[in-house]
């Protein structure tokens, strides 16, 4: 679903290389642009966290606690203040893009690998399998996820395994509801009967034949379940039972900051905001995805 | 349809079983509530008789049929932590949840619908543009940051409404923006997907080509059509919003079943949390029931699926 | 609204707080925020702060020790004396009524002591109660209580948590139905309960006012409100007319609204960190060893942390005990901050590097934090484990942990038996394990002598010092948030006296 109309532009023949295709619609759609510079970005700040953060993030100062950003009439010294401890609030807004983006990525993954497999072989074997693989997906849905990634977090504790763990366990529905239809729709086609009546192996025809024609929306979905996870993380934390501090992530200083909320709320309009801006941008990006991979004609 | 009906519910009570089981043992797992029972200072021979007197020490199957047996006759035994029975506690509770719940998903479906239906009638316009903005917004903003700065905003500068509570019915409102938001999105798209679809068939054409007034072509003849699914996503939306009631439940101090949880996970009240967690999961699949009904009954062809 | 008083509104809110309306003076109602959810308004299954409170509303002690005096005065008793070490005869007050009608005597004494001490019912509270043997009625306005062993603390815990049910109607709807309906002989009346979150006391006008006052105020209307920035943004609305335990950073900035009374009082709670002294997480464990536990001590910058988090009335500590309590000696070993010096000892233990280890809590997460941040700083490593208070004790009984931030009210009684010997006598929460402390507290506990009682804690709180068991940490002090039309005077005890309020 897309504000920009892009149907005008199909490419006529299949001459143009597709990537070349997809890289030209790509640049030419703007929110996908914006989307994909603001993770982007994120990201090389999460990546480069060591040398962009002016202090050490768990360095505390009680002296300097709760200094006011810049903007607010603080010192240039803490760009965006201090926390309850005193500790460089932009630091911890760096090295927190990290810890948001890496439980967002690594749960995102587990869950895509887990909902993919059951996907891929309930809508390619249907019958039977495709019974087992929609009843485990019921379950799954019917269990309430907030509330078990609460109780398994209390039972085993709030570390970074544990939190990203439970979300890649929880969060693998969708891989496996979007997957299973577009594996379907694949298997109807000519050339997965050709494959079997030369003889393929399924999993063969599964590696080579069906994964790739359903990478498509694959891509979408590891998008928008990282923006699931990340959000579900922040919950987590705010609810006193996702990352431990002092790591810092975004949730966890909402969840610090809110202490002071009705006398001091920039400690929690900077990294809500930041999390917005993060959590909006991959939401965009994951619909650019889709609009740009969408066969043409729809959105 | 009575087969299909029979085979759905079928269907449903075995994954309600499933998820009985899967809670029963995961809480299982949590630790032994004798220890917190018997009380500041209990001896080992206390903690051991209370481990016996609750049967604690007897196998995982054993204590899940006897729980299962007794829940279905609506008997989830007595909290470790009230000392009440939580059957009772979690009926004094529910309605807390079922209204923020229900007041959340009727905000969602006056919020989404219009704009969905907007958004499709003027495809790739300003109107359009909008419509989507309240949809990404909606799937980006994190739901306890949002109510924190709607509580500072409405109930902290301007005085409009209570920070908490539900003394009054204005306590309702900030839970019902809060959680009712959170749903709108994905209503909201399938609104606007369903009516382009439905726009672009053929009986639209004519009827606006026979120079029936647009507005009631829109509400009346492609919004009939285009709302089915959206009926069934919307069911299936409450059943997630009662699950997702924690958050707001805390902020918001509305004590409700959300919150009874959360509560109850953290002080190793094991009777209350299956309690809720099976409650929960059954709200889910009553409401994917009642959708999978009401679709096959709208909609004829998919009653042979 | 132009765009920068948005985010003027949106980043610093308190400025433009609302008008106030105190909607309490006017209908006689005080509006009281509890934090966290009674489980049970049986203050004998409950071991909350709150449940103290409501248990001097709504219930009688036997005795009752005046809080600015500190001299027990006779409540539901009007006389008692040791008849020896282990058996304390009461004469009993005649004329009571319990709040149903039911007049009170001496059956309502002997039931509710050998009620509780009975482990079947589980009295949750059993440090309170374990030092009962039983109870025996002699007439019916006199009874005798049989101790396990002199007990000289017997009156502080008779004058406190010790409250006394009405014999038949609670043997008529049992504990679950006192859980919704409580009767007492109190200042206050329960109206109605909604468990965990609703209370409403009614003013008791028949109440018989021997040590405490009949209450002025009409209606108490208590409700738990969970988050702190809630119950500040009703105080802000007029919908609540008192807190306490407000963090000093939000209590600093209602003080200079000025639009509220802020009241900093000390309490009797003290915080510590429990060393695993005694290897119970495995005999390996780096807090086994002296110097380890010393460097820990010499780490922590308590002073800093005072000044800086805690402000008011806090104040650090050096023994294992309440400085207000009876028998906390003072004298002891102390740790000033000194990072270096704990650098050399953990080197000379054998730890030049540091080492990693996880650290429990289960409230003041900043504080936590805080000391997190010193313990790195001279090379240990410490994880953060936030848990609730019940699953934190439970694990602390099972396993042990090997370092643990904990803090301890002792219930308000104010004899180091309801502190240092509830956590050094070889119990379930003991890290140290040290016969001779535990020996040591056991003769103090048990001696009804004063100054035998005073040497033997002195030697047993010296020994803790000195082998570092502890960190001892601080006293907290209590901030009260009152409306302006409220009068009350804290008290050092944390024990807010609803039958004291009035308004102004």
């Amino acid at each position: 679903m897309s504000d920009i109309p892009m149907n005008h532009a199909a490419p006529a023949s299949k001459i143009v290389s597709p990537s070349r295709v997809l890289t030209a619609k790509a640049l030419r759609h703007r929110s996908f642009m914006l989307g994909f510079c603001v993770v982007g970005t994120v990201a090389l700040v999460a990546l480069l966290a060591p040398w962009l953060a002016p202090y050490d993030p768990y360095k505390q100062d009680l002296l300097a606690r709760m200094a006011r950003p810049v903007f607010m009439g603080g010192e240039w010294k803490h760009i965006l203040g201090t926390d309850a401890l005193g500790r460089d609030y932009l630091s911890r807004m760096i090295y927190g893009a990290r810890v948001s983006l890496m439980i967002g990525f690594v749960a995102a993954m587990i869950s895509a690998v887990i909902g993919t497999t059951l996907g891929i072989l309930g809508g390619f074997f249907g019958g039977k399998v495709d019974a087992v693989v929609m009843f485990i997906v019921s379950v799954r849905l019917a269990l309430p996820a907030t509330l078990v990634a609460l109780a398994v977090v209390a039972l085993f504790g709030g570390s970074l395994t544990v939190v990203v763990l439970v979300l890649g366990f929880l969060l693998w529905d969708r891989f496996a509801v979007v997957m299973r239809s577009a594996t379907m729709q694949v298997r109807q086609m000519d050339y997965i009967a050709a494959a079997e009546v030369l003889g393929a192996s399924v999993a063969r025809i599964l590696w080579k034949d069906v994964l790739p024609n359903v990478l498509n929306a694959l891509i979408v979905i590891i998008t928008l379940e990282m923006a699931h996870a990340i959000i579900l993380e922040a919950a987590l934390s705010f609810l006193g039972l996702g990352v431990q501090p002092p790591t810092p992530s975004w949730g966890l200083m909402i969840s610090e900051g809110k202490e002071m909320l009705l006398f001091e709320s920039w400690l929690i309009t900077i990294p809500g905001l930041a999390l917005f801006v993060l959590l909006l941008a991959i939401n965009i990006l994951g619909d650019g995805i889709r609009d740009i991979t969408a066969p043409e004609g729809r959105n | 349809m009575l087969k299909f009906i029979a085979m759905k519910l079928g269907l449903a009570l075995l994954v309600a079983l499933t998820v009985s089981f899967i809670s029963f043992s995961l809480l299982y797992m949590a630790g032994d509530p004798a220890i917190s029972m018997a009380g500041e200072g209990a001896s080992a021979e206390v903690i051991a008789a209370v481990r016996q007197q609750y049967g604690f020490d007897r196998p995982l199957l054993v204590q899940y049929f006897d729980w299962l047996m007794r829940a279905l006759s609506g008997d989830f035994g007595i909290s470790y932590y009230f000392k009440t029975p939580v059957s009772a506690m979690v009926a004094e509770r529910l309605p807390v949840t079922m209204t923020i719940g229900a007041l959340g998903m009727g905000f969602a479906l006056c919020l989404a619908i219009p704009t969905g239906v907007l958004a499709a009638a003027f495809p790739n316009t300003w109107v359009d543009r909008m419509a989507l903005g309240i949809a990404v917004v909606g799937q980006a903003i994190p739901s306890f940051w949002f109510g924190l700065i709607l509580i500072v905003i409405f109930s902290v500068n301007l005085g409009l409404v209570p920070a908490s509570g539900t003394r009054s019915w204005t306590g309702y409102i900030l839970p019902m923006i809060v959680l009712g938001y959170y749903a709108t999105p994905a209503i909201m798209r399938l609104t606007r997907a369903g009516m382009l679809d439905v726009l672009s068939a053929d009986y639209i054409r004519t009827a606006r080509a026979k120079g029936l007034h647009w507005g009631s072509v829109l509400f009346k003849h492609a919004l009939r059509n285009a709302i089915i699914p959206v009926v069934s996503l919307a069911a299936v939306q409450l059943g997630f919003m009662f699950g997702g009631s924690v958050v707001v439940e805390s902020i918001f101090a509305l004590h409700g079943a959300g919150f009874l949880a959360w509560e109850s996970i953290s002080r190793n009240d094991l009777p209350t949390m299956q309690a809720l967690i099976l409650i929960f999961s059954m709200f889910y699949i009553g409401f994917t029931l009642l959708a999978d009904i009401l679709n096959a009954w709208l909609d004829p062809r998919l009653r042979a699926g | 609204m132009k765009l920068a008083s948005v985010f003027a509104t949106i980043l610093l809110p308190a400025c433009l707080a609302s008008s106030l309306a105190y909607a309490g003076k006017a209908d006689d109602v005080l509006n009281i925020a509890f934090s966290r959810e009674l489980e049970h308004v049986d203050p004998y299954y409950n071991t909350a702060r709150e449940g103290i409170l409501l248990g001097a509303a709504v219930w009688d002690a036997l005795l009752y020790r005046d809080p600015k005096t500190g001299t027990y005065v006779g409540n539901l008793a009007t006389a008692w004396t040791w008849i020896d070490t282990t058996t304390l005869e009461l004469t009993l007050r005649q004329g009571v009524k319990f709040h149903n009608g039911e007049a009170f005597d001496a059956d309502d004494v002997v039931f509710t002591l050998n009620y509780v001490v009975d482990a079947k019912n589980g009295n949750k509270s059993q440090t309170n109660t374990n030092w009962i043997k039983s109870a025996e009625k002699v007439d019916s306005f006199k009874v005798r209580i049989h101790t396990n062993g002199p007990f000289p603390a017997a009156l502080e815990y008779l004058a406190g948590p010790i409250i006394i049910q009405p014999n038949e109607y609670y043997t008529a709807v049992g504990q679950q139905g006192v859980a919704t309906k409580p009767i007492g002989t109190g200042p206050y009346r329960m109206e109605s309960v909604e468990p965990g979150k609703h209370f409403v006391l009614k003013r008791n006008p028949d109440y018989f006012a021997a040590a405490k006052p009949k209450a002025t105020i009409e209606t108490i209307d208590i409700r738990t409100v969970p988050d702190a920035n809630t119950q500040m943004a009703e105080l802000f609305n007029g919908e609540i007319d008192l807190v306490w335990g407000v963090p000093a950073d939000q209590a600093d900035k209602m003080a200079k609204m000025g639009k509220f009374q802020v009241v900093n009082a000390p309490t009797m709670r003290v915080g510590y960190l429990s060393l695993d002294a005694a290897g119970r997480t495995g005999a390996k464990n780096p807090m086994t060893d002296l110097r380890v536990r010393q460097a820990v001590n010499y780490a922590v910058n308590r002073q800093g942390i005072v000044d800086a988090l805690m402000k008011g009335t806090s104040a650090v500590i050096n023994s294992a005990c309440s400085p207000v309590q009876f028998g906390c000696e003072q004298a002891v070993m102390t740790y000033a901050y000194d990072p270096a010096k704990a650098k050399a000892l953990l080197a000379e233990a054998g730890y030049p590097n540091g080492f990693s280890l996880d650290f429990y809590a289960y409230r003041d997460r900043p504080l936590a934090e805080a000391m997190i941040g010193m313990l790195a700083e001279v090379g240990i490593t410490a994880k953060l484990n936030y848990m609730q208070y019940s699953a934190l004790r439970e694990k602390r009984i099972k396993d042990g942990t090997p370092i643990s931030f904990m803090t301890w009210g002792s219930n308000s009684i104010s004899d180091v038996s309801a502190v240092t010997s509830a956590f050094f006598r070889m119990g379930g929460e003991d890290d140290a394990r040290d016969p001779a402390v535990a020996a040591l507290l056991e003769k103090g506990d048990g001696s009804v002598d004063a100054d035998e009682r005073k040497a033997a804690y002195s030697k047993a709180l010296t020994t803790i010092a000195d082998k570092a068991y502890w960190v001892p940490l601080w006293i907290y002090s209590s901030n009260y948030v009152m409306g302006a039309d409220v009068s009350f005077t804290p008290t050092p005890d944390e024990l807010i006296r609803f039958y004291d309020i009035s308004w102004k």
